[in-house]
């Protein structure tokens, strides 16, 4: 297993380079960033000037191999618009997404596993009718739109949530400030709850679905008929047995879904005012803040890879059959 | 069951404690609702309108801009301008004080100026990029404790302005800190100092001087324009920017705010690229011809696009520059569709047979100006319901963005909005300084415009200067290169308790804003 892992691990420096040359050359296609840096008035001379400033005067593969050169020594450069290390700024904003999308994962796998089991064994009945139709309208409303509705209805017209905002708890809890972090709990989860569900209705209703076909196909197999005639309740059964075999696919969809979703809230950070990396991000793509996109490509893909990694291993734990 | 109800009923208690927490809003706390991230407290890198507004607070200026465009004293007494133009002597108010407790001297206004113009620290601000390259900044040198000079290259007409809003910094602080502390730890002498910044997230400030009447004030980054607009309804924030016209009858019937709409300083034309590889495309000949640019301002209802796009009843502008500095001698263009055509057909581009007079290229960015891709639509519709067969080009901002600014390379019909000002027609007309001046976007080259700027620098009394002014417009109202459309309106969501009135330049200051 080791050796695997360390194989992986090799194999995701090539994938790292990859995504940030990918990066570094889509930025680049826009133009020449430095016009984003002066103004409209400034002479060509004050465009050079700031042009050499921003090392932005030299050949491109000079520019990304300077890069290479310093991120291997830890110096993932400084923002263009914030004047402070990228690194510093991406991983300041990552805690937020991180609440974000976990609490939503928690959220969408909590439910979404009972509603597939409920539906599988009720198939065809009333209760696998609505917990489908749910399921059809979470993949097919969009989350900004529902964003904003829960918004006006919980927030503005019941007045239940908070309408945006965000209270920190993981920030606190990393620099060790226990206190501030759990006194902050309560209203931190407060904030959550909106955004949340607007993020991970979708994943809710596609795991929901997933489960249920998953589960379908585990209970019409020998061993779940062997199980039964066993004598065994049909709670361990479904337990036990069904659920367990049918979790391979979801694994890897939440998996899978977990890294999506620390790249991929934007639009819900922007609705609720969420201070994340989506938002960082979107933001230094349009200001061609160049360290601070290259700087959260990097974490973002180390993330992914990560997480794929640990599914792999969730794998081998879960279905012996798998071998690294 | 006992453990879920007692998890539910702490559960509960806590969403409780939480609202009852959110719910708590001091009277001595403005808070305010911002459309965009601010990115730096250091006093030579702000260069948005939203960071701009934050960080006035903060830094005083050696003169201030009023609502009105009038200039009044802020740090400066007093001012005298060399003979030759060219040297600017400030005698500052003596006893100001820096935050961190130092005396405010000439010394601190001449390092604050000298500091932004370092190459080596490689700032990219309005202040070293925009007004020092306007002004042609050459350095500062304090004279005394109390007076400070400060020299350009040049005799500059609209330098007294431009310099006047320079941030100013106190100089021990700043020589003390790194070019990263600077960014996040800012010593200025204004009203306001930092109390705490969470980027992406919040900005609160804390009353140390007058004026201010708020002993805190709060900036939110609330991005999206609904929910903006869900937390001013909500009590929750006081001020709101850039509110969104389809929001403005919600907010003025929920009670609790009121929407200010005013009109705002930015000029919005379409332009008309005149260089001349534009003059080789299709329908760049035609728009060669002064008259048939002349026509086509009849064939826009500016006044319908303002009342159906915009939710504003403005008025169709004139020229380039705001209305109060305009030539009041000239009246909007009227929508008059018939006589667009006639004029067309006179300046021989008549109707053939396919019913268009000629094709013509319509390119503009989306995402950047009030409604602006719905505006553009209606544009290119009008221009097409006089004969012109308009390719409509709409991009993306970020797309249009090098090739229209920078590069002046769109048209040969381009969209774009130009930031203006009230405290000097000059600063408005500067845009057309020069023939070769980055902001000439059209390429126009009349010499009826462009030679008499050395006129206007010799003039020897105000109403003189303007006698040449109104000529000016005059000739850019008849034969420029712009088809002139409206000055953007602002919108501004205000809670009902708060007595505070929103300015036409974009800038939210907050000192003199107080509960009814």
């Amino acid at each position: 297993m080791w050796t695997f892992i360390a194989r992986r691990l090799l194999q995701s420096v090539i994938v790292i380079l990859g995504v940030t040359l990918i990066s570094f050359i889509s930025l680049q296609m826009g133009g020449d960033p430095t016009y984003l840096f002066v103004s409209e008035r400034a002479s060509e001379e004050e465009i050079q000037m700031i042009r050499e400033a921003l090392g932005f005067d030299k050949p491109l593969h000079i520019q990304y191999l300077t890069y290479l050169g310093n991120v291997v020594q830890g110096d993932f450069g400084n923002s263009l618009s914030y004047r402070q290390p990228a690194m510093g700024i991406v991983l300041g904003a990552l805690p937020a997404t991180i609440e974000l999308t976990l609490f939503s994962m928690f959220l969408a796998i909590s439910l979404a596993i009972p509603f597939g089991v409920f539906a599988a064994l009720y198939r065809g009945t009333a209760v696998d009718g609505g917990i489908m139709t749910l399921a059809m309208f979470g993949q097919s409303i969009p989350s900004f739109w529902m964003g904003i509705m829960m918004i006006l209805f919980f927030g503005l017209y019941l007045g239940l949530f908070p309408i945006s905002g965000h209270v920190p708890f993981l920030t606190p809890l990393f620099q060790g400030d226990f206190s501030t972090a759990f006194g902050n709990l309560p209203n931190a989860v407060y904030h959550l709850m909106m955004p949340a569900i607007a993020v991970g209705f979708y994943s809710l209703s596609r795991n929901a679905r997933l489960v249920r076909s998953s589960m379908l196909e585990v209970l019409g197999q020998d061993f779940v008929r062997t199980a039964r005639s066993k004598g065994i309740s049909e709670r361990a059964v479904v337990i036990h047995h069904a659920l367990r075999n049918a979790w391979l696919p979801v694994v890897t969809m939440i998996g899978l879904e977990f890294g999506f979703l620390l790249g991929g809230v934007v639009v819900i950070e922007t609705v609720f005012s969420w201070p994340g990396i989506g938002r960082l991000v979107f933001n230094a793509i349009n200001q061609r803040d160049i360290p601070v996109v290259q700087a959260s490509v990097i974490v973002l893909s180390v993330i992914f890879i990560l997480l794929n990694l640990i599914v792999d291993l969730i794998y081998v734990r879960i279905d012996p059959r798998v071998k690294l | 069951m006992s453990n879920i109800r007692s998890l539910l009923l702490t559960a509960s208690a806590s969403v409780l404690l939480a609202q009852t927490a959110a719910a708590q809003v001091s009277p001595d706390t403005l808070v305010v609702g911002l459309s965009a991230d601010i990115t730096t407290f250091e006093p030579a890198a702000v260069s948005s309108r939203d960071n701009a507004n934050i960080v006035r607070h903060i830094f005083d200026t050696l003169f201030s801009i009023e609502g009105d465009g009038s200039v009044v004293p802020d740090l400066a007494t007093n001012l005298a301008i060399s003979e030759d133009g060219l040297a600017y002597t400030y005698t500052i108010e003596a006893g100001r004080t820096c935050h961190d407790g130092e005396p405010l001297t000439a010394e601190d206004v001449a390092y604050s100026f000298n500091r932004a113009k370092d190459p080596a620290n490689a700032f990219t601000g309005n202040t070293p990029g925009f007004v020092f390259s306007s002004v042609g900044f050459v350095d500062a040198v304090a004279i005394d404790d109390l007076n400070v000079q400060i020299n350009i290259a040049a005799p500059n007409t609209i330098a007294f302005g431009l310099l006047a809003e320079v941030y100013v910094h106190c100089k021990d602080s700043y020589e003390a800190m790194t070019l990263e502390q600077a960014a996040t730890t800012p010593i200025g002498s204004g009203s306001y100092k930092l109390a705490t910044w969470t980027p992406g997230s919040e900005v609160r400030l804390e009353k140390v001087n007058d004026p201010g009447t708020f002993q805190n004030i709060v900036y939110r980054i609330i991005p999206e324009a609904s929910t903006r607009s869900a937390e001013l309804m909500a009590g929750n924030v006081d001020i709101i920017t850039n509110v969104a016209p389809d929001q403005i009858d919600a907010i003025n019937a929920s009670g609790t705010a009121a929407v200010q709409s005013i009109q705002g300083t930015r000029r919005m034309y379409v332009g008309f690229n005149l260089s001349e590889p534009f003059a080789a495309m299709p329908g760049g000949d035609a728009i060669q011809n002064p008259d048939v640019r002349r026509a086509l301002q009849y064939a826009i209802d500016v006044p319908t696009i303002c009342a159906q796009l915009l939710n504003f009843p403005c008025e169709r502008a004139t020229g380039i520059v705001n209305p109060q500095n305009a030539n009041k001698s000239l009246a909007p263009y009227p929508f008059d569709p018939a006589k667009a055509e006639e004029l067309l057909d006179a300046a021989g581009w008549p109707r053939l047979a396919d019913g268009n007079r000629f094709t013509i290229r319509f390119q503009a960015g989306k995402g950047r100006y009030l409604n602006d891709e719905n505006v553009v639509l209606a544009i290119a519709q009008y221009l097409s319901d006089v004969g012109l067969n308009v390719e409509l080009d709409v991009m993306e901002w970020g797309s249009v963005y090098v090739p229209l600014i920078r590069e002046r390379n769109v048209g040969p019909l381009f969209f774009l909005g130009s930031g203006g000002a009230l405290w000097s027609p000059l600063y408005d007309m500067t845009d057309l300084a020069k023939v070769e001046s980055g902001t000439n976007y059209t390429h126009w080259n009349d010499p009826r415009w462009f030679d008499r700027w050395t006129e206007i620098s010799a003039a020897e009394t105000p109403e003189a200067q303007r006698v040449i002014i109104d000529e000016m417009l005059k000739v850019f109202y008849d034969d420029g290169p712009w088809l002139h459309l409206y000055f953007q309106p602002d919108f501004y969501g205000v809670s009902g308790w708060l007595d505070w009135t929103a300015r036409p330049d974009e800038k939210v200051y907050l000192f003199n804003a107080k509960l009814k």
